[in-house]
């Protein structure tokens, strides 16, 4: 099976989809709303490297890597094995099945030629490592089928990256073992985007959500490229505790010319102001917190706020994962108690 | 790494000239006071800024039965957990002190169980506990204020004297009894803001705009000064000297004889104080009016009386406004918490009480001493009124069972005198620390009290060059800029003039009426919880503390510009 629609995933598709997109199939069967879309699945990704000779010339090049800790030469052959990638298209079979779903994803969303999301989804280990965040490739606003295609392309050569060939050779893992998924979703029309966490990222707090904020799509937020509006809001009764709205001096925005997002310089008009009103952010915290209860565990969540959205209806989730750096540091809510008060910050006892 | 400085000069066993203490001059707990000695160089003292004058030899009592045996022992009966209490020596006639540490990991094990069966019961108690000791307070200066003990023979005035020295020790058993528990409360209350995220520039608000007896009886003297306006004798105050203004007015007559009716009455209810903290050579305002007649005399020269209704309003306000924001930043769950340490705290108020036990003990428990002391001198024919003050214990026992004779003394007293002179003026050049100082303090008592933290220790590297821009402890928010008025004791205090900017090494509850006229408070010690910090906040004015050394880098006369709210001070040189 190449290609499968996110609503037919299940638990166990996570060696066929990758662990983001089985999520992410996982949270709509839970009643939260998240981009239409179809996964590349791991066996297309086998198909096409058993096909064009590619399994066995990977194979060689990684056996050349001598010394992992190296970055010079992890990058080397991280460099050879993109190139590798770039020489062999994806056979007629393979290109067919996607160019298909695609032309399947437009008349579902009733468009000519509907500007999607790319997005690695990884298996394996790698998959739910936090170290591995960002590593595999994220393309938004790709157009077209062909498009599409060499955007697939490119995550699947994202499993080779300097650091993911020098973590797995460490670890004596094999990419065989973790092959890539790739998902093609929709691309909402972001008003605004961002990040939320069901646990403070910093503190470790777990009696607020924090939600960072920026108008367009999320990509400058997620590559630290943007100081983003940054809120608190307590769990339990909705009240925003902090809000900074902060100067945005850069926007991921649709670049209509090339039919992707880039980043561009914010609108001055736009950069003071606040990217979220109180009502989009209590949809953002409702989403989380259900999230939150899903997994029974904190969580960290990409969502977009679609242009087309009005008041009262859900945001979009583009992605969530359990957050599993902060939960290690989790606090529990300070108490009043005039003893351990005294010990702790009168006596310097712990 | 640590630094020394040197304790050479000040090593001595004697204590004043003529006099080295017998063995157990006075009861102590953990270590007595005494002078320096060698071994002093490798521990930490720091200059005390609470008395500015230095100590006659009677005054040193403070230092045993108050300072020593008082701290040592609400130490060991709360007890504190790390600390046996306070430590207390003497550089000529200065007082350095400095805390005990318990080293034993057993006995602060030991010590932490029985605080935590102690403390809880004494916070939810102490209204009551404290009423309890302000009956006690105030029934025993009554009792000694009615004792008559004019022209009674030396024989029959020791028993008087005898028990004033009782009564005072009792008084400083209470004010270290209650001190700690506060103290205790209010840090960790602190602490738990800052676990909050609570800017701690904040926290010093929730517990202002309490009303207490030192401010009342500034508010008093405002209506006193008021009087003294609507009978038209303004001018009397402002031809006059403060040591002059009484003759002048009674001279005056008419209306400026009912002006002195209205402060009689306001000294009978209020005079029972002195210009300085649990000092027996310090006069009360009923045996000494100039500091309160100088103070209304610069009163008048504002245009306006101080307006105490909305100080006292604004106060409040801020207090409430700080609590609200702080409860809007926090979740529901920190909230509660938030809420359950801020009823603890004003339920037991550091803040409130700090002033409140100044009127009630600081300022008044020698009273009594003195008053016996100086009814020996009389009896005894000395030449000045408090030459008494300059006697030990057992000189002024065998003047009343007439094993010593006033001839005897007479020299001694004078050498006194000039040995107490002699370091009144030396004191802006006493070193603040001396012996081996730390990189850095951790006791928060000594650092919210006495301003031991890094400004002060900075400001103490950094003296002898020449700095325009002092950095110490946010006290009390607010940007001004004035004239500075540098002051070591309250002895000029009577002459600062409005809108000046008051720079001291500290400020203690006698200084309070020119908090009604200054524009900010500077300070070399003290923290958040330093008096100057406290009053400060009351009278809304900026104030800066634990800046080092204010006194030694300001003179009087510059410009100095004071941003409380960034605890910067600036001087403005031309």
């Amino acid at each position: 099976m190449t290609v499968c629609w996110l609503e037919s995933l299940t638990d166990d598709s996570l060696p066929l989809a990758g662990s983001k997109i089985t999520r992410l199939a996982e949270l709509a069967r839970a009643g939260l709303t998240v981009p239409t879309g179809f996964v590349v699945t791991t066996h297309a990704f086998k198909t096409h490297l058993a096909g064009t000779g590619l399994a066995q010339a990977l194979d060689a090049e990684i056996a050349r890597i001598k010394d992992p800790h190296d970055i010079a030469v992890l990058t080397e052959h991280a460099n050879h094995i993109q190139h590798l990638f770039d020489l062999h298209s994806l056979d007629s079979t393979l290109a067919t099945a996607i160019t298909e779903a695609y032309e399947e994803l437009c008349d579902r969303r009733t468009a000519l030629a509907l500007p999607v999301a790319v997005r690695s989804s990884a298996t394996g280990e790698d998959a739910s490592d936090a170290s591995f965040a960002g590593q595999f490739e994220t393309y938004l606003g790709l157009t077209g089928a062909a498009q599409v295609i060499d955007g697939v392309r490119r995550c699947w050569a994202s499993l080779f990256t300097p650091r993911a060939l020098g973590y797995r050779r460490e670890r004596g893992l094999s990419h065989h073992d973790s092959p890539m998924a790739v998902g093609v979703l929709e691309l909402v029309n972001a008003r605004a985007s961002g990040v939320a966490f069901s646990i403070h990222p910093v503190t470790g707090k777990r009696d607020r959500i924090v939600v960072e904020s920026s108008w367009g799509w999320g990509e400058a937020i997620v590559q630290g490229l943007v100081t983003p509006d940054h809120f608190e809001i307590d769990k339990s009764d909705g009240r925003v505790l902090r809000r900074e709205i902060n100067s945005k001096t850069v926007v991921s925005t649709f670049d209509y010319q090339h039919g992707r997002v880039v980043e561009a310089p914010m609108p001055a008009r736009l950069r003071e102001r606040a990217s979220l009103d109180d009502e989009q952010l209590a949809a953002i915290v409702t989403a989380v917190k259900q999230i939150e209860d899903h997994y029974d565990y904190p969580v960290d969540v990409e969502w977009v706020l679609d242009q087309q959205r009005r008041a009262g209806e859900p945001i979009t989730i583009v992605q969530a994962r359990p957050e599993t750096v902060q939960v290690t540091t989790a606090k529990a809510t300070p108490q009043w108690d005039v003893l351990s008060a005294a010990n702790k910050y009168v006596f310097n006892k712990k | 790494m640590s630094e020394l400085v040197a304790l050479d000069e000040f090593v001595t066993d004697e204590w004043y000239p003529g006099f080295k203490p017998g063995f157990e001059h006075a009861a102590w707990s953990i270590e007595p006071f005494r002078t320096f000695n060698r071994e002093d160089e490798s521990r930490f003292w720091f200059l005390d800024f609470h008395w500015p004058r230095g100590m006659t030899p009677l005054g040193l009592i403070w230092c045993e039965d108050g300072y020593t045996w008082g701290s040592q022992l609400a130490a060991e009966t709360l007890p504190l957990p790390p600390g046996y209490g306070v430590a207390c020596r003497i550089a000529g006639t200065h007082i350095y002190g400095n805390g005990i540490d318990v080293r034993s990991e057993y006995e602060v094990a030991q010590r932490g169980a029985r605080m935590a069966r102690n403390l809880p019961p004494i916070l939810q108690r102490f209204p009551e506990i404290w009423a309890e000791r302000v009956e006690e307070l105030t029934s025993a200066l009554h009792h000694f204020e009615n004792l008559n003990i004019a022209s009674r023979p030396l024989r029959e005035l020791w028993q008087p004297l005898f028990e004033a020295r009782r009564f005072f020790k009792r008084s400083f058993e209470i004010h270290f009894e209650l001190m700690y528990p506060l103290l205790v409360n209010y840090i960790g209350f602190r602490g738990l803001c800052q676990e909050l995220g609570i800017d701690p520039a904040e926290i010093g608000k929730y517990c202002q705009g309490y009303d207490n007896k030192i401010l009342e009886t500034d508010r008093e003297l405002w209506k006193v000064t008021a009087e003294a306006r609507r009978l038209g004798i303004t001018d009397i105050f402002a031809a006059n000297e403060p040591e002059n203004i009484l003759a002048a007015l009674k001279r005056a007559g008419g209306p400026a004889q009912t002006w002195l009716g209205k402060f009689d009455e306001f000294l009978g209810v209020y005079g029972y104080r002195t210009e300085g903290a649990c000092d027996v050579y310090l006069p009360s305002w009923l045996e000494d009016p100039i500091p309160p007649l100088g103070t209304i005399r610069t009163f008048l020269q504002k245009p306006h009386d101080f307006d105490f209704d909305h100080a006292r309003a604004g106060a409040i306000d801020e207090r409430e406004a700080a609590v609200e924001q702080a409860r809007s930043q926090l979740s529901r769950a920190e909230v509660e918490a938030f809420n359950a340490g801020l009823e603890s705290v004003r339920h037991a108020n550091f803040a409130w009480w700090n002033d409140e036990h100044n009127f009630l003990i600081d300022l008044r428990s020698t009273l009594p001493l003195r008053r016996a002391a100086l009814a020996i001198g009389e009896a005894a024919g000395a030449e000045r009124n408090d030459d008494t003050c300059f006697l030990f214990w057992p000189e002024l026992r065998g003047l009343c069972n007439g094993t010593r004779t006033w001839g005897s003394l007479r020299g001694i007293i004078k050498d006194r005198r000039d040995y107490y002179d002699y370091w009144y003026q030396r004191r802006p050049q006493m070193p603040k620390v001396l012996g081996t100082i730390p990189e850095h303090v951790n006791d928060p008592v000594l650092i919210e009290i006495f301003g031991l933290h890094h400004h002060f220790f900075e400001g103490i590297r950094n003296a002898g060059k020449q700095v325009d821009i002092l950095v110490g402890v946010a006290a009390s928010s607010g940007l001004v800029r004035g004239r500075a008025r540098v002051l070591f004791t309250a002895d000029e205090l009577h002459r600062i003039e409005p809108g000046e900017i008051l720079v001291c090494e500290s400020t203690s509850p006698n200084w309070t009426p020119c908090f009604g006229k200054i524009a900010a408070c500077v300070c070399d010690g003290g923290g958040t919880l330093a008096h100057a910090s406290i009053v400060s906040r009351e009278y809304r004015i900026p104030c800066v503390v634990g800046v080092g050394t204010a006194t030694m880098m300001i003179k009087t006369g510059d410009t100095v510009e004071v941003d409380g709210g960034k605890g910067i001070v600036r001087v403005i040189r031309e």
